[in-house]
């Protein structure tokens, strides 16, 4: 089943045409990548797609419903999650406020005023245990603005995890990262997305070839080609449009 | 003509110098607020300290002309000091903070004048070569009112000559636009904002000197005309002068008729009509930045 | 543990201080700490906009001064109308005027707000004016009945004695001031502090977030409106001059930075050492204004978090905590 599908998508700003007739399929519980140069719509795309524009023309599809122009916060509560290429956490509060709050959502607590919230116990062990997992524990006092880039990317990733959804719109989540750092999150995102479906944009070639089920490349708002690695590498438009940028 | 032609004409005169004074004070307040992101409360209490100081003047020196020379020249240092002083030394923590010490300078100015002068309304009696009346076919205009039409306009031709015809004026309206990049440019940004601030104070200073005799001069002048203004720079757009001149005039217009006519709905009207415009776009109707 | 021991021993002395405090101190300061208490209120409303939700809100005067006219307009024309519900008809005018304004509100942040908030505000205010029928103009209403407590039919307290009155308001106030700072502890509380920081991911978390600014809304409204149902009684005078004119609106602004925005109890505080300087300067002076001014500019200036701010500052410095390792 495609838990993730666009028909005929276009979108344009102020005339100025960004996306071109995009029709993608995701399969549920594939690695899907979007990669493309700078430019060619991906984060417009991933913005269509979860609810920040609506898109000029053309449908959205999550499991199976349509959701064209749905809210993102409704797309959330369908199931769908995602991360932001410029970090974008609640830098006042601190890492275990962040995640709490993605994990009252979760468990739909929207209105709650009448308990205090942290005297909610299964609340406060289950937001314990997200950061134990994303490895932010020691950290869990402190302000979101005051960590380090890579743990702040870290709890970035993950506050579109806490709300765990079956679909996660990853955009860039290594962007700034070194070497290291990359390994690191790339071992994260596999570990913390086992069972779900991940649709990720990304620059880094070997991120891409190393998680990917799939790949769409995109180039000036139309899609290129989509397959798996080994055809995308293969493919003579892809290489004419990067110009050899794919040799890995 | 007929008393009522003779009514409206009046109201018109009135409307219309009111919109000028208006826009005199709301064009340094929408310059102010697209270059430096400070919506200056305290904009039309400058105006009234003007006023004040016009009349201070004009008692020492009895000579109506040299008052409106010297007071907005004096509001206008005022405005500069400020400027250098205090609004530069908050400006890092943000807007929020602005537009609160602009709060607490509107109170201290407010006070200041209810120090040196008291609290009663003082008169400003308007100088002969200016009072009485004019008869032009067949219709009667009040002479100062002309006046401050008149004055107004020539001052606001000279800015609109020197914005759009000098280097200075395009570096003013480029940090209007976009403060930023000027500063990128190399331009001492600092320097333009304190006189961008200044002359707009000036310009409110001019405002609240000629309205002295037309207002009189007492310490809740700096209310209606404030409150006006900002409605003024709100509906016509933050940074646009164009979309302060229409609204100014119009509000001057609605002011006249709607006090004389509906006294009682015009001043609703004007609030809602502002709420109105601020939900539906939130930067005024020819509003650009944010 | 001994921190919760020191909350509980403070709690105490505060308690047994507002009990005592009309005994020792006498009328005068009675009144004066009532209105003290009606003000730390309203401004607390104001920083749950402010400090909480990050949103200026410029015409704050308007939930209070429509919570004092529907009290002093419920007692005036409804013949016997009782006390309590004389309070409660304060916050639900508050709360719904909020309402009303929600759909317009909850669209703007940031600069938009404060000027609609501040044009609504002035609306009202010039409404009340105009509309003298009903509001008495400037002269506004007065001589409406201070009508008794009456408990269960069982009891009934005179409220015209100053002292019973006291304890009535002081009672009324404090329970208040304890809904909202438990509101704030609930998971909705941690929800409207996120706002502030960064309103949008909100919305990518699932939560509704006009929904959600709306009721951060209209809880302010209806208890600032309490606030003014309270000094509706206090004054047994509610006038445009006083309830809803442009001071009123920026005292509490005022007194929440004097005290510091990033605290709950920062505007309680700030509206304690504004009162107490009033107190104190209008022996001296009518200025004021001039004194509130110019102590508005200094702390904006060099203490914009306030006197909480500073104290934490203070403490920080010379008590520091161990490291995080």
């Amino acid at each position: 089943m495609n838990i993730l599908e666009t028909k005929g998508l276009y979108h344009d700003f102020s005339g100025l045409a960004v996306l071109f007739d995009v029709n993608l399929q995701v399969q549920e519980g594939e690695r899907h990548a979007v990669i493309g140069p700078n430019g060619a719509g991906k984060t417009t795309l991933f913005n269509v797609i979860t609810g920040t524009y609506r898109p000029s023309r053309g449908q959205v599809f999550f499991k199976g419903k349509e959701v064209t122009g749905a809210r993102p916060n409704a797309l959330t509560r369908l199931g769908m999650g995602r991360s932001f290429q410029i970090t974008s956490t609640f830098n006042r509060l601190t890492a275990f406020q962040n995640i709490r709050l993605a994990v009252l959502s979760k468990r739909g607590i929207r209105f709650q005023m009448f308990r205090k919230v942290d005297g909610m116990g299964d609340i406060t062990r289950e937001t314990d245990e997200v950061l134990k997992r994303i490895n932010l524990d020691r950290e869990r006092d402190m302000p979101a603005g005051v960590l380090s880039y890579g743990k702040h990317r870290s709890l970035e990733i993950s506050l579109a995890l806490a709300t765990d959804p079956d679909l996660v719109m990853l955009d860039e989540p290594t962007a700034g990262m070194s070497r290291d750092e990359t390994h690191y999150a790339v071992e994260l995102i596999r570990r913390l997305t086992e069972g779900k479906t991940v649709v990720i944009i990304e620059h880094d070639m070997d991120v891409v070839f190393s998680i990917a089920d799939r790949i769409t490349v995109l180039h000036y708002g139309q899609i290129l080609a989509t397959g798996p690695p080994g055809e995308i590498r293969q493919n003579q438009a892809v290489k004419d449009a990067y110009l050899g940028e794919l040799e890995v | 003509m007929s008393p009522t032609a003779v009514l409206y004409v009046a109201q018109a005169i009135h409307g219309l110098a009111y919109g000028m004074l208006l826009f005199l004070v709301a064009s340094g307040l929408t310059m102010i607020f697209g270059m430096m992101g400070i919506l200056n409360i305290a904009h039309a209490s400058f105006a009234m300290l003007s006023a004040y100081f016009c009349f201070q003047v004009l008692l020492m020196t009895g000579n109506f002309w040299v008052a409106l020379l010297i007071a907005p020249l004096v509001a206008g240092i005022c405005g500069l000091m400020t400027e250098r002083f205090l609004l530069r030394t908050v400006h890092k923590q943000g807007h929020l903070a602005e537009l609160l010490i602009t709060v607490g300078i509107m109170m201290v100015i407010l006070e200041i004048v209810k120090a040196g002068w008291g609290t009663e309304s003082l008169v400003v009696k308007i100088p002969q070569s200016l009072s009485g009346l004019l008869n032009f076919a067949g219709l009667t205009y009040p002479i100062y009112r002309l006046f401050v039409i008149g004055l107004s306009i020539v001052i606001l031709g000279i800015m609109a000559l020197i914005l759009f015809k000098t280097r200075l004026g395009k570096i003013v309206r480029a940090a209007v636009s976009d403060a930023d990049m000027v500063s990128a440019l190399g331009i001492n940004t600092p320097l333009v904002f304190m006189l961008v601030f200044g002359i707009g104070i000036w310009l409110a200073g001019v405002a609240g000197a000629v309205a002295g005799p037309l207002l009189t001069v007492f310490p809740g002048m700096a209310d209606q005309l404030g409150m006006d203004a900002f409605v003024v720079v709100v509906v016509g757009g933050f940074g646009s002068l164009l979309g302060a001149f229409i609204v100014a005039l119009f509000l001057g217009e609605l002011n006249a008729y709607g006090i004389q006519f509906i006294p009682r709905l015009a001043p609703i009207l004007m609030f809602a009509f502002m709420a109105i415009v601020l939900a539906l776009k939130p930067m005024g109707l020819f509003g650009e930045r944010e | 543990m001994r921190n919760k021991l020191h909350k509980w021993i403070l709690w105490g002395v505060v308690i047994i201080f507002v009990a005592i405090f009309p005994h020792v101190f006498g009328i005068y300061y009675t009144n004066f700490l009532v209105a003290f208490a009606i003000f730390s209120l309203y401004a607390v409303t104001l920083n749950l906009l402010l400090g909480y939700m990050g949103v200026l809100s410029f015409g704050h005067a308007m939930f209070f001064g429509t919570g004092a006219y529907a009290t002093a307009l419920a007692l005036r024309h409804i013949q016997g109308f009782p006390l309590l519900p004389a309070v409660l008809v304060g916050g639900l005018a508050g709360g719904l005027l909020a309402l009303i304004l929600c759909p317009l509100l909850v669209r703007v942040s940031g600069t938009a707000f404060a000027m609609l908030t501040l044009a609504f505000g002035q609306l009202i205010f010039v409404v009340a004016l105009k509309y003298r029928e009903v509001t008495g103009g400037e002269d506004g209403i007065g001589g409406y009945p201070i009508p008794p407590l009456n408990i269960a039919g069982v009891v009934s307290i005179d409220m015209t004695d100053k002292i019973n009155f006291y304890y009535f308001a002081m009672t009324v106030i404090m329970v208040c001031l304890l809904m909202l700072w438990f509101y704030t502890k609930t998971p909705f509380g941690s929800l409207v502090v996120a706002v502030r920081d960064n309103a949008m991911r909100i919305d990518y978390l699932g939560f509704k977030l006009p929904q959600t600014k709306a009721v951060n809304l209209i809880v302010c409204g209806a208890f600032a409106g309490i606030a003014g149902a309270v000094h509706a009684l206090l004054m047994k005078l509610v006038s445009t001059v006083g309830v809803l004119d442009i001071n009123t609106s920026f005292a509490p602004i005022m007194m929440a930075y004097i005290g510091g925005v990033g605290s709950f109890f920062g505007p309680i505080i700030g509206s304690g050492v504004l009162h107490i300087l009033e107190d104190l300067v209008i022996r001296f002076t009518e200025r004021i204004g001039l004194v509130n001014g110019a102590i508005f500019i200094l702390v904006v200036l060099y203490a914009p978090m306030g006197l909480v701010g500073l104290f934490s500052a203070a403490k920080a410095k010379w008590f520091p905590k161990e490291k995080v390792s």
